[in-house]
């Protein structure tokens, strides 16, 4: 056992944990914090999408560990003050999502993505979702839901 | 008042959906829960002579290890109950005959996951192999081994068509169109592993939390195996992270409830992607053989057809899967002269299942092949020929039934036509400037967002386009006694303040319980957010039938007018709270006749047709559809937003089946197993192509005339995709998927001929 500190939401938790637990395991079930999918064993599907120190990252692919000191935005933190974020407010405007279990990840995957590049074109969002499966929408909603928060944004 | 049913209503759980607080099976937790691990057979076929859990049960953390003998009823099965729950000794005489290598034989329940699976390594499990059949084919020669000792040829079902005279038939056919066409097993996918919960509940029944298709026949089929009354099980679905069919059979249902029923304690576990692939069924894989006649004036005077599928170790829903491709092979076409032979096969490969189309996308990728290719024997349009064949109002299905009225095929495929390019002569006759294959570099128009690390300039691009059309029942079919219930309760004094609508259709995602709300708003002319929906648990209220069929909508959509109607009446009368239950049954089906295939199948049909345009490269044989256009008939959009996400979920699907998808198993053994070798579509794999499109012709049957719209688009897209691919390159795939490999070798073999 390890013992780590970080913030997750804006507060701040200390905990013992296992050198081998991924962070999407220490997210859902030492904090509870469920919004966050796991989806797949291999890296592929993007479900488990958090935000780490300013950076989108895939939450399977990280240690517990190694987010020590980190400061983490879930799925649950994204909203501010009871307001959707407006990548939230997007998904639910352009019908984004079916049964949602992507959803979470492909929101956080999207809201760095424009973060990061607010003049966002349309190649740009589909190359920078790559790295998120949706089985159920076929993407185009997806892809709407993106370019309208990124044209709120700017 | 606003109509609620045409507007674009919000998802009734968008917010939770997009905030991140819905809940699905793997979210919930119970104070005391133990983690179970399901143990599969690892070996496709063998008979297991002893079982050893000792050294698992004396394991850390082990609170059970549960074996066949556990089980008390050791059997299960949608259609009819030829599966062991756990494959082992000590139970029923067939159960100790392992017929896939997912066959589930112990649960091992302990404090933790990582204990229940250490514990699990520690079974000892002694078995006699036996030859692995992978081939349908050599399933059915006579000295081939027997996956069912009470099956000697290994042919779990069969049904057959005869009408009209084959010899006199072909006989006046000008050309004949012959072709064998294979189609391969699919994974569906959904986002959402396996996962659920179940515990003994304080008034002592059994409650189980899971992500399944139709909350009753889970309820029916845990009950049967722990040998308890129906009443005593409760089935629970939270949110549901998609279905697709692939949840039509039971999982996690059953196992679960029986390690909390045997233990006392609630019992979780989550399936991983790998125990999600390898542990659930799959798309039928097909194989026809296709002999059709059309005359030079353009009718198809008859059509041969031998089919076979792979049903993998079990029955699943493969009957009801071929009873729908017998159909499904032939088109939606008239014509007066048709036999087929239909069987589905056992194997040890994974079983075949529900999966969005169920014999649809498999039936008609034969049946459009077979019509493409007689169009360019002919030198006829496809879309002429395919008109002037087609099904129309007053025709007779295959089944020498009439279709059931407001059949739209031609509608459909004329919408289709009209946007990629076609359009009709003075004379009637439809045509399109012949698209001439054009070979270009890739930088030009055709450049995509999805870009090989070859030099754009240098790829030699070949495009071309195709088009399909297809019909899909709604409903249970074949005699099923489908049916739906719904219950409405109104509250208030003076005016109804509060309706409560009951309805237990799943919600796997299309939003079927806000279609419910908007149907139910207004049958009860009340706004939306007066109506609270009851749609959890089987307590509630009685069967709505199967998230399934492309009939959810369609048959609650009655239910719930049923019970408003009655509810309405009661609040005439001054009862308070007013209420109604109301169960919609549909007009009946029958199931085909032995010997001819006679029967009225199904209670209605949905029709899509699509065009593609493909752009081929013809150096590495990638395939990349560059549009698709995909015309719906729905009748009724109750929610437009709805639908045109059902549609382009659908036909993304259907792309990845058709060119990207390939479910591999070697000797019994799936090779498969994660998201790294079993490729779903991408974004950049289906980029900004697919263009759904909407009809509203009503459906005489259809509450408000909608029709069910689920399938129907996933159907045509393999053989429009084939039909584009022959436009550009000349060549004819008749085998799916068309990954660039084969692709490639097609062209390569082209280039050598
Ligand atoms: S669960 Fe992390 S990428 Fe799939
Ligand atoms: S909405 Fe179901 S996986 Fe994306």
């Amino acid at each position: 056992m390890q013992s780590i500190t970080l913030t997750v939401n804006g507060k701040s938790y200390t905990r013992d944990v296992e050198p081998r637990m991924l962070l999407v395991d220490f997210i859902r079930n030492a904090l509870g914090l469920t919004g966050t999918n796991i989806a797949c064993d291999t890296s592929q599907c993007g479900a488990c999408t958090i935000h780490m120190d300013g950076m989108a990252v895939k939450s399977c692919t990280v240690l517990a560990v190694q987010a020590d000191g980190a400061d983490i935005t879930t799925i649950e933190g994204l909203a501010t003050n009871g307001h959707l974020h407006p990548m939230q407010q997007a998904f639910w405007d352009q019908h984004g999502l079916q049964c949602g279990y992507c959803t979470p990840g492909m929101i956080m995957a999207a809201a760095k993505l424009v973060e990061n590049n607010p003049g966002i074109t349309e190649a740009e969002i589909r190359h920078g979702l790559e790295g998120n499966l949706c089985r159920c929408t076929g993407y185009q909603n997806i892809v709407k839901a993106v370019a309208q928060a990124a044209a709120a944004g700017s | 008042m606003m109509r609620a049913v045409g507007s674009t209503l919000s998802r009734v759980d968008v917010v939770d959906k997009v905030a991140g607080v819905a809940q699905y099976p793997g979210d919930i937790d119970l104070p005391g829960q133990l983690w179970m691990k399901v143990v599969f057979a690892g070996i496709p076929h063998a008979q297991i002579n002893a079982l050893n859990v000792d050294r698992a049960r004396a394991a850390p953390g082990v609170v059970a290890v549960l074996t066949a003998a556990d089980v008390p009823v050791n059997e299960y099965g949608l259609i009819i109950p030829d599966q062991p729950v756990l494959c082992g000794p000590g139970s029923t005489p067939t159960a100790a005959h392992v017929r896939w290598e997912a066959d589930q034989i112990a649960l091992v329940v302990a404090a933790t996951k990582a204990q229940a699976e250490a514990a699990a390594q520690l079974i000892e499990v002694d078995y006699t192999p036996l030859p692995v059949i992978t081939d349908p084919l050599a399933a059915l020669a006579p000295d081939a081994p027997r996956i069912h000792a009470n099956l000697p040829d290994n042919v779990l079902y069969s049904y057959r068509i005869r009408r009209g005279h084959m010899e006199s038939a072909f006989a006046q056919a000008d050309v004949i169109v012959e072709s064998e066409y294979r189609t391969h097993a699919q994974e569906h996918a959904y986002l959402q592993p396996e996962a659920g919960l179940a515990f003994v509940r304080d008034d002592g029944r059994i409650e189980v939390i899971i992500a399944g298709q139709w909350m009753h026949e889970d309820r029916q089929q845990i009950a049967h195996a722990l040998g308890l009354p129906e009443e005593q099980i409760v089935v629970r679905y939270p949110a549901i992270g998609g279905a697709f069919g692939g949840r039509e059979d039971m999982s996690l249902q059953i196992v679960l409830a029986l390690a909390a029923w045997k233990t006392g304690r609630p019992i979780k576990t989550i399936w991983s992607r790998e125990e999600s692939i390898v542990g659930h069924h799959k798309r039928h894989p097909f194989i026809f053989k296709a002999k059709w006649g059309a005359t030079k004036a353009g009718k198809v005077v008859a059509a041969q057809m031998d089919v076979i599928s792979d049903a993998g170790g079990y029955m699943y829903t493969s009957n009801k899967v071929l009873g729908n491709a017998l159909v499904a092979c032939l088109g939606p076409y008239d014509i007066p002269n048709v036999h087929v032979d239909a069987r589905t096969v056992l194997t040890n490969n994974c079983p075949g299942g529900a999966f969005r189309g169920f014999g649809g996308p498999q039936g008609h990728f034969a049946a459009e092949m077979q019509m493409t290719k007689l169009a360019a024997a002919l030198g006829m349009d496809p879309v002429e020929l395919r008109l002037q064949n087609v099904l129309r109002d007053g025709a007779l299905l295959p089944t020498q039934s009439v279709v059931p009225p407001g059949c739209t095929a031609a509608e459909t495929l004329e919408e289709a036509a009209r946007r990629g390019g076609w359009m009709q002569s003075a004379d009637g006759r439809w045509q399109r400037a012949a698209h001439a294959p054009s070979i270009q570099s890739a930088a030009g128009p055709q450049a995509s967002a999805r870009q090989t690390s070859l030099d754009a300039s240098r790829r030699r691009i070949a495009t071309g386009v195709g088009i399909a059309v297809c019909y899909k029942n709604v409903g249970f079919s074949l005699g099923f006694p489908e049916h739906c219930y719904a219950k409405v309760e109104l509250y208030g004094e003076a005016e109804i303040e509060k309706a409560v609508v009951s309805c237990l259709g799943a919600d796997v995602g299309q939003g079927a319980h806000t279609a419910f709300l908007q149907i139910a708003a207004d049958a009860l002319n009340l706004p939306p957010e007066r109506i609270e929906l009851q749609v959890e648990h089987t307590d509630i209220t009685g069967s709505s039938g199967s998230a399934s069929a492309s009939r959810l909508t369609f048959m609650a959509g009655h239910a719930i007018q049923g019970a408003a109607a009655g509810a309405l009446q009661e609040w005439q009368h001054e009862e308070r709270p007013a209420r109604c239950e109301f169960v919609f049954h549909p007009r009946p089906t029958t199931m085909y006749d032995p010997e001819t295939g006679v029967a009225d199948p199904s209670v209605t049909y949905g029709y899509c047709a699509q065009y593609a345009e493909v752009a081929v490269d013809l150096d590495t044989g990638h395939v990349e559809v560059t549009r698709l256009v995909s015309v719906n008939d729905v009748g009724k959009a109750i929610n437009p937003q709805l639908v045109e996400g059902q549609i382009e979920g659908a036909a993304a699907q259907a792309i990845g089946w058709t060119l990207l998808e390939n479910f591999i198993q070697k000797d019994g053994r799936t090779l498969t197993p994660h998201l790294s070798n079993y490729l779903i579509p991408g974004v950049l794999d289906i980029a900004d192509v697919i263009e759904p499109v909407i009809l509203e012709i009503p459906d005489p049957q259809g509450p408000l005339g909608l029709r069910g719209m689920a399938e129907m688009p996933m159907i045509p897209t393999a053989p429009a995709i084939a039909a584009a691919i022959h436009n550009a390159t000349g060549i004819w795939i008749d085998q799916l998927p068309i990954v660039p490999e084969r692709m490639w070798t097609a062209l390569q073999a082209q280039n050598g001929a």
